[in-house]
């Protein structure tokens, strides 16, 4: 009998949900898997792409966007619902320089982010944004930090985490896997993020975005061809392990 | 049971879809079909017309395929009367830009920009999806020749060569293979106009492509002026005649094979 | 009272302004920067009621900087400044206008320099050489005589030290100390500041 509470957003259900909400969240389980990794000097974030129809352009194709030349956001769920969002977080960026004077620390964006989404389920004749989101980026004191915001407008700080399509098992992968010494470094910050999208990844390494973002440098996008090397790395440190196990036995 | 989440379009269905926007996508794979072919020298648009009336005033040039601006055009797949709101925003968000910074909109923003308006129609309440697929051709000293294609949910993207509308996945599936063959050749503008009307002519549920039920419109660079043509009823019947001949003879000369075949 | 100099050559654009910051008789400071970068390849110069050139500036520029957010590119020297003197336009006719007097300067890899005169009134002009403010008066006799269209930016940069040299020397006001700025295709740079030391040395 939920039917009668999940038409309207604003109302809860008898047992006490929010079934619009939790819908949307469905449709981040959808999308495309983003994954995001704070290292020690570096934020780096990664999502599969949906592989690209031959006769598209590549060009047109994002999940990963700046915010402001410090903040950098990639997202699961509907793109078009993301593109509004990016739209009204860029304005936030820049009035906030105009307001106060200084860049939006990572913390007051996000905030910003959720509040937009929790209005969203709140407010009357609207739906939820359908979108998940990972913000990272560099406060002015240098320090790097990594957001995620859910459709409910709920927000958390996390060394890395993963949103959109099996998240869940990049989660469990990160828990095993995320080490401070390991991520110390760019290289290893981004060798953990492409490890993750490995983990999951519909197409295998061809269709990876990978971003990284240095205090104080412009945000990079990782090459195909950089990113195929990551990957070769990845795959011997792989059957190297095979082998130790194998001869263990 | 999935009524309950389909009668409005603010919500999510529990597996987290929006019904009244695949129910709008699903309207527009029965309209008219649209394709747009991104060429090296320029690029064009095609489309099925649907209403061959005979006592239609011709005057009007052309029904589907509207220009928006200096460099840009588009065509429409659809719900007519939604496209005509589309197109009127679409014409008076290019001028508002130039308005304001006295040139003429990028491509890729006054696609975003319509976008926009219409991902707001999918998540404000009392309202349903326009039911409109768009295809746009311009030029902008950004990225040159440009083709994009929008959907009801505020999705967009870049194409070389796409089509929307009735039969709209054979006719890609056809582009992907005809213009895979020609990897390596650079596809003109005149080959485009062929292609068109051979992938038209394929897709089409009528048997025979009359150019009545053809318009194709170009787009080019000359002495840095965007021109835009659209083809006159003479020049398709030209275009369609060229195709039936190099049908014509393909099918001989497979018959003379199958004829050879047997003496072998 | 404020001055601000620009002139265009073929392939940058220079800019100068007073660095006197005064309120009615009191000079409050004499190092004011008055020439702002908005971009990497775009400054703009602003003097007039003080605070409202601050304030018109910054929100020009961000609206700059999220322009480039959203698109990936910067606006164009040329849509920039229509874009300023549209939004000047726009505040003339409200309740709280600016009174501000600006140049917009930028370099554009296709179209190349452009310098643009825009004043109060929201007049805007592409111009190879103009001042703002009293100092004009005696710069537009120096730049008529000394500009011509292959000007280098060392002789640019003489032509600014003449006319400062002949503001110091007859306008009533004490502009003591000149910032200077150059836009071209490596983008925007600071160069040497000109005074009343400098010029005696």
């Amino acid at each position: 009998m939920s039917s009668r509470y999940d038409r309207a957003v604003t109302i809860f259900s008898p047992d006490g949900h929010l079934l619009q909400v939790e819908y949307a969240q469905e449709a981040v389980r959808k999308g495309s898997t983003a994954v995001g990794v704070r290292g020690a000097n570096c934020v780096v974030l990664g999502v599969e792409k949906k592989s690209v129809a031959q006769l598209q352009e590549d060009r047109k194709v994002r999940k990963i966007c700046m915010l402001d030349n410090h903040v950098v956001m990639a997202f699961a769920g509907l793109t078009a619902d993301a593109r509004i969002m990016i739209n009204r977080a860029q304005v936030e960026c820049q009035s906030h320089r105009l307001n106060v004077e200084d860049p939006v620390t990572l913390e007051y964006i996000t905030r910003f982010i959720a509040q937009l989404k929790q209005k969203y389920t709140q407010s009357n004749g609207r739906r939820p944004f359908g979108i998940s989101c990972l913000i990272g980026g560099f406060d002015a004191d240098g320090s790097a930090h990594l957001f995620q915001t859910e459709p409910s407008g709920i927000f958390y700080e996390y060394k890395a985490n993963a949103t959109g399509r099996s998240a869940k098992v990049v989660r469990e992968f990160f828990e095993k896997s995320y080490r401070e010494e390991e991520v110390a470094n760019e290289h290893g910050a981004v060798k953990l993020a492409i490890r993750a999208l490995l983990e999951v990844a519909q197409s295998g390494q061809n269709n990876l975005e990978v971003a990284i973002m240095e205090n104080g440098k412009p945000l990079k996008m990782l090459d195909t061809d950089v990113i195929t090397d990551y990957v070769k790395i990845i795959e011997k440190e792989k059957e190297e392990e095979l082998e130790k196990k194998k001869q263990k036995k | 049971m999935a009524r309950r989440y389909d009668s409005r379009t603010t919500i999510f269905s529990p597996e987290g879809r929006l019904y009244q926007v695949e129910y709008a996508m699903e309207a527009i794979s029965h309209a008219g079909t649209c394709l747009g072919i991104l060429a090296e020298d320029g690029i064009l648009l095609a489309a099925e017309c649907r209403s061959t009336n005979k006592l239609l005033d011709s005057a009007i040039p052309s029904e589907k395929i509207y220009r928006l601006n200096d460099n840009m055009v588009c065509s429409v797949a659809g719900i007519t009367s939604d496209a005509n709101v589309l197109t009127s925003e679409l014409r008076l968000i290019a001028q508002r830009y130039q308005f304001s910074y006295g040139e003429v909109i990028p491509c890729e923003q006054l696609v975003s920009h319509l976008c926009d308006i219409k991902q707001a129609y999918t998540q404000y309440g009392g309202k349903r999806p326009f039911g409109v697929s768009l295809l746009y051709m311009g030029w902008d000293n950004k990225y040159g020749y440009q083709l994009y294609q929008s959907d009801p949910s505020g999705n967009y993207g870049g194409w070389k060569a796409t089509c929307i509308g009735n039969n709209f996945g054979a006719a890609i599936s056809m582009l992907k293979q005809e213009l895979a063959d020609k990897e390596n050749v650079k596809l003109t503008l005149a080959d485009a106009k062929d292609l068109a009307i051979k992938v038209l002519s394929m897709t089409l549920d009528t048997t025979k492509l009359t150019p009545e039920k053809v318009e194709m419109a170009t787009l080019q660079r000359v002495d840095n002026k965007t021109v835009y043509s659209v083809l006159e009823k003479p020049d398709v019947e030209k275009l369609i005649e060229k195709y039936t001949k190099v049908q014509a003879e393909a099918e001989a000369a497979k018959k003379e094979k199958q004829a050879k075949q047997p003496t072998k | 009272m404020e001055t601000l100099l620009g002139i265009k050559g073929p392939d940058f654009v220079m800019l100068a302004a007073d660095t006197t910051h005064a309120r009615s008789i009191i000079v409050m400071k004499e190092d004011q920067n008055k020439i702002h970068k908005v971009s990497d390849s775009l400054l703009i110069s602003t003097v007039g009621e003080s605070g409202d050139t601050e304030q018109f500036t910054e929100f020009i520029s961000k609206n700059i900087a999220l322009y480039k957010m959203r698109n990936g590119y910067d606006l164009s020297p040329r849509e920039s400044a229509h874009f300023t003197r549209k939004n000047l336009a726009e505040y003339l006719r409200s309740r709280t206008p600016y009174q501000v007097f600006m140049f917009v300067a930028g370099y554009d890899p296709n179209a190349g320099p452009e310098l643009t005169f825009i004043d109060y009134l929201a007049n805007a002009l592409p111009v190879n050489y103009a001042g703002h403010g009293y100092g004009a008066i005696f710069a537009s006799s120096i730049y008529d005589r000394y500009w011509h269209p292959n000007i280098t930016q060392a002789e640019a940069y003489d032509v600014f030290k003449k006319c400062i040299a002949e503001i110091q020397k007859r306008l009533v006001v004490n502009l003591k100390n000149f910032t200077v700025a150059v836009v071209d295709k490596d983008g925007v740079r600071d160069l040497e500041p000109i005074s009343a030391a400098s010029l005696a040395a």
